[in-house]
């Protein structure tokens, strides 16, 4: 369809509040937090900011009708290039319908509209004293569409899972215009294994099957106590194997953070005054449940560490945790300072490795970051062998990004190699996609059935995921 | 200077990661809701324009301007960017390729003279008065502001008669014996819209043994010419500013203004002047340069005695060229606190922008009354029957809203407060 036609037909259909048509405008949803759209530029046709099911749903009939391609967005916060619409279309901006539709104390739920952002979502329902585990870095600023979405995690995943764990059903408009519930019409119900779990389908699907428009989540209470140790190790592989020597006496701490040395030298020159001990590891435990679990469990480990750290330390008061753990939580915008004129890009930075393979994962992508030319920091989620890299280049130097493109693809494919994934995370969108052949093999080609039965003629975020 | 060589584009621009911290905290995407006005999308601009994808025109200037300069953003950035001053520099740059006659006019002829901006504050004053908005807007006075001045004109409803200028002398002698030669960096929206402030700052000062000097051939600070992108003429202003007020042989110099103090801070200038030769010039005079709040505490060591009691319920809004831009928070409140009978309550969010904004309220009224709305509201929950700042900007525009919703409050400096519960101080 020409696009001023589909453009004064969005606008016709919805009103012009909720569409936005000038080139200017669309400019700006180029982008995501990926490295890839910082490389290339493409805007959608049109962006429609939806307020209702219905909506979407005229959307999507109507693009279904005239056959033009669809690229959900909540945030833009994806590392992936997953909202950015690779062959123009309409973009759904569902960033601004964030109600929260009932909150379901009796039941231990919530449903959200999929606009909700994370942290907020957690500040309401903390009245309530529940909460929605799932805790990404990115909590401030994405959206709970995006994280179905991208079924997204964080650091507490190690003992309370990713997304997918809670959600109940969803609301999806899809790519025909139809309207479904998965997990039940009318359910409330927590436990449910009736039909196929089309829930589970749709978590992760990156919006190439449908439209999230509503969201029932489980909740969970509120821990009571927290507490954390840190443990500094000269010797990189002996913090795995204090991490597994941990999970053999019975405990499940709700994180296991590692910094490797690179990006300890980061810390130090971002915050001098957090003054990290220059270690070739440290690793932070953090430990919630009822007080006196939280001690027992502290304090064991602080007694495991100390058999291969050469300095533990334990606190359950609060500004003392806040000190330990604020190495951890600059680390993401201290990588850039190991460079002066450098900055940290978001690329080969979510593989996930086998718990055995993360000291081998942390050495060779040293090794790979010496062998390309490239400066890198790591860290990362090491219970669950999540580990995020942060290459540190002069973005507007072509050369470097040519070696830092080869860079990504050898850590891509060490992560295959190691028995991992290209991504424990922040998921395929369009930069990870030519993996997903050597990552699933004949399972791609069920993937793309299940895509075709729902979206015969690849309207819905054509270009992602595989 | 080409968009290219401004230090912060050259060396900033490339760490947005565009993680969206900004999106969140931002006064304007809370009213707008898409992506054209987040801040991390006019670093994206910024980047457009230096990249030649989009060209310097006004429609991209409209966008950029979309922003409140009220530096949350950048205060929040993971990766440090002064979002603000690429915002800030990249509207200058498109300025100076579509020069608006309009603007130029109002900014450079009559913001950079004190007489002329005094007879404007004046005719103004005789509008409002004598119910002739209509003439003004038909004399053409009205045309000289930026925006629409319907709408700027409820803003300054309540323009004095006299300005600062024009009720103090140049020179105020000390009461006592002399201790300080101070110079008086006064602003021009105290000096027009809040003379009163000016009064109670010398009246403070003068009674703490200061000599309070109040220079003539003082101009705007520039901040109002830098943030619509007139940045040579917000240059040629404070080039002046530091030739008068460094040849005055003086002890300090003080400003109850925040966003001149902001504007006047040693990091602005030397942005502002980079490559000027002017380090020297600007490091004499920041050395000297005081916020009034922190001046009464830090250098006169201020502390209360005989202060008659004010009974009075006092809320304080952060101006957020005071707060985040130069982190004085506590300063305003310890000086509140003196006051015997006061009572200081917090609003929800101090530092949430009032959506004044220096021109911002003119040039974009209705935005800018829902970014008041909300201030608002957070007043209103407090209860107060006095709304403490220290900033004209956010005084005219608290006021206006103190109308607009019927609340009953006087928008008030802390320093007004100091000055009505006695000047008896004892210095430490
Ligand atoms: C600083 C930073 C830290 C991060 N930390 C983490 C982390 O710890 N863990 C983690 O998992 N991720 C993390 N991320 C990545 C990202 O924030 C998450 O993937 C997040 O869930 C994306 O949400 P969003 O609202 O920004 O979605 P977007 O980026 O806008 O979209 C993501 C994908 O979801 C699709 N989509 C969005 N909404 C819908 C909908 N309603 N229906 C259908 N499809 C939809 C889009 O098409 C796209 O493919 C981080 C990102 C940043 C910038």
């Amino acid at each position: 369809m020409e696009r001023n036609a589909l453009k004064s037909h969005l606008k016709n259909m919805l009103g012009p509040d909720k569409v936005l048509t000038e080139d200017l405008d669309l400019l700006y949803y180029s982008y995501d937090s990926s490295f890839l759209t910082k490389l290339q530029m493409v805007s959608p046709d049109v962006v429609v900011l939806p307020r209702s099911t219905e909506d979407v749903q005229k959307v999507m009939q109507f693009a279904f009708e005239h056959r033009i391609p669809v690229t959900p967005r909540g945030a833009g916060t994806g590392e992936t290039g997953g909202s950015a619409p690779l062959s123009g279309g309409i973009v759904l901006d569902l960033s601004a319908w964030d109600e929260i539709v009932e909150v379901d104390a009796a039941n231990m739920q919530v449903t959200v509209r999929p606009g909700v952002i994370h942290s907020d979502l957690n500040d309401h329902l903390a009245a309530y004293n529940m909460f929605f585990p799932p805790d990404p870095g990115s909590s401030k600023m994405c959206t709970i569409g995006g994280m179905v979405a991208n079924n997204a995690s964080g650091l507490r995943a190690v003992k309370y899972g990713c997304t997918e764990q809670y959600v109940l059903g969803l609301e999806v408009v899809l790519p025909d215009g139809r309207v479904i519930t998965t997990g039940g019409m009318k359910s409330k119900a927590i436990k449910n294994v009736s039909g196929l779990n089309l829930t589970k389908l749709f978590v992760g699907s990156e919006g190439v099957l449908g439209v999230i428009t509503r969201i029932r989540l489980r909740c969970f209470p509120k821990p009571k106590s927290r507490g954390i140790v840190m443990a500094v190790f000269d010797n990189l592989d002996d913090a795995p194997a204090t991490v597994l020597e941990v999970y053999r006496e019975g405990i499940l701490p709700s994180g296991i953070e590692i910094l490797d040395s690179s990006a300890i030298r980061a810390v130090n020159a971002f915050k001098p005054h957090i003054n990290l001990p220059d270690a070739e590891a440290i690793l932070l435990f953090e430990v919630d449940g009822n007080p006196p679990s939280v001690e027992w469990e502290g304090t064991t480990i602080v007694k495991i560490a100390e058999k291969r750290a050469r300095q533990v330390e334990w606190s359950t008061e609060p500004k003392r945790m806040a000190a330990l753990w604020e190495g951890r939580s600059v680390t993401a915008a201290a990588a850039a300072r190991v460079r002066p004129d450098g900055s940290r890009i978001f690329a080969g930075e979510d593989i996930a490795v086998p718990l055995s393979g993360v000291a081998e994962a942390l050495r060779r992508i040293r090794a790979l970051g010496e062998k390309h030319g490239i400066q890198v920091v790591n860290y990362g989620h090491i219970g669950d062998g999540n580990v995020h890299t942060a290459p540190v280049i002069d973005p507007e130097n072509p050369a470097e990004v040519e070696k830092v493109m080869e860079l990504v693809h050898d850590i891509h494919l060490l992560a295959i190699e190691l028995q991992g994934t290209t991504t424990g995370e922040h998921g395929v969108g369009a930069v990870r996609r030519e993996y997903a052949r050597l990552e699933h093999g004949p399972a791609v080609d069920v993937m793309q059935s299940i895509k075709k039965a729902l979206d015969p003629y690849n309207i819905m975020n054509p270009g992602k995921l595989f | 200077m080409e968009l290219q060589q401004f230090p912060l584009v050259k060396d900033q621009l490339k760490k947005c990661v565009r993680c969206g911290r900004c999106r969140t905290v931002c006064p304007i995407f809370a009213e707008i809701r898409n992506e054209t006005v987040a801040p991390r999308g006019h670093v994206f601009m910024v980047q457009a324009l230096r990249d030649n994808k989009v060209l310097p025109e006004k429609q991209v200037y409209d966008r950029l301007s979309n922003c409140l300069l009220c530096e949350t953003c950048s205060i929040n950035c993971p990766s440090g960017i002064d979002i603000h001053e690429l915002n800030k520099a990249a509207r200058s740059f498109i300025y100076k390729k579509n020069p608006s006659m309009v603007k130029d006019l109002f900014l450079d002829r009559v913001w950079t003279n004190p007489t002329l901006m005094r007879l404007g504050g004046l005719a103004l004053w005789t509008f409002n008065k004598s119910g002739l908005q209509k003439a003004a807007r038909s004399l053409g006075l009205t045309k000289l502001l930026p925006g629409d001045l319907s709408q700027a004109e409820q803003i300054m409803q309540d323009v004095p008669r006299r300005s600062a200028r024009s009720i103090l002398p140049e020179i105020n002698p000390p009461r006592g014996e002399k201790k300080l030669r101070v110079g008086y960096f006064l602003g021009c929206g105290t000096d027009l819209f809040s003379p009163s402030v000016a009064v109670a700052t010398v009246k403070v000062l003068t009674s703490l043994g200061c000599e309070v000097i109040i220079p003539r051939d003082m101009k705007c600070c520039g901040l109002p010419h830098a943030a619509n992108g007139k940045i040579d003429s917000a240059r040629d202003l404070m080039i002046q500013n530091l030739k008068v007020f460094n040849s005055l042989n003086l002890d300090y110099i003080v400003t109850d203004c925040g966003s001149c103090s902001s504007a006047l801070s040693e990091e602005s200038l030397k942005l502002l002047l980079v490559d000027q030769g002017y380090d020297e010039e600007i490091e004499k005079f920041c050395s000297r340069l005081y916020d009034l709040n922190k001046f009464l505490l830090e250098v006169l060591e201020i502390s209360p005695r005989e202060l008659s009691s004010l009974d009075m319920k006092v809320t304080y809004h952060d101006p957020c060229h005071l707060a985040k831009a130069q982190g004085i928070r506590r300063e305003p409140r310890e000086i509140l606190r003196m006051i015997p009978g006061l009572e200081l309550v917090e609003m929800e969010d101090s530092e949430r922008c009032c959506g004044g904004s220096g021109t911002f309220s003119m040039t974009h009224y209705d935005l800018s009354m829902k970014v008041l709305g909300k201030k608002m509201d957070s007043i209103a929950r407090t209860g107060a029957n006095v709304i403490a700042t220290c900033c004209p900007s956010c005084t005219m525009q608290l006021k206006h809203g103190t109308n607009l919703y019927g609340y009953a409050a006087p928008v008030k400096h802390p320093v007004e407060l100091l000055a009505e519960s006695g000047t008896q101080f004892r210095q430490q």
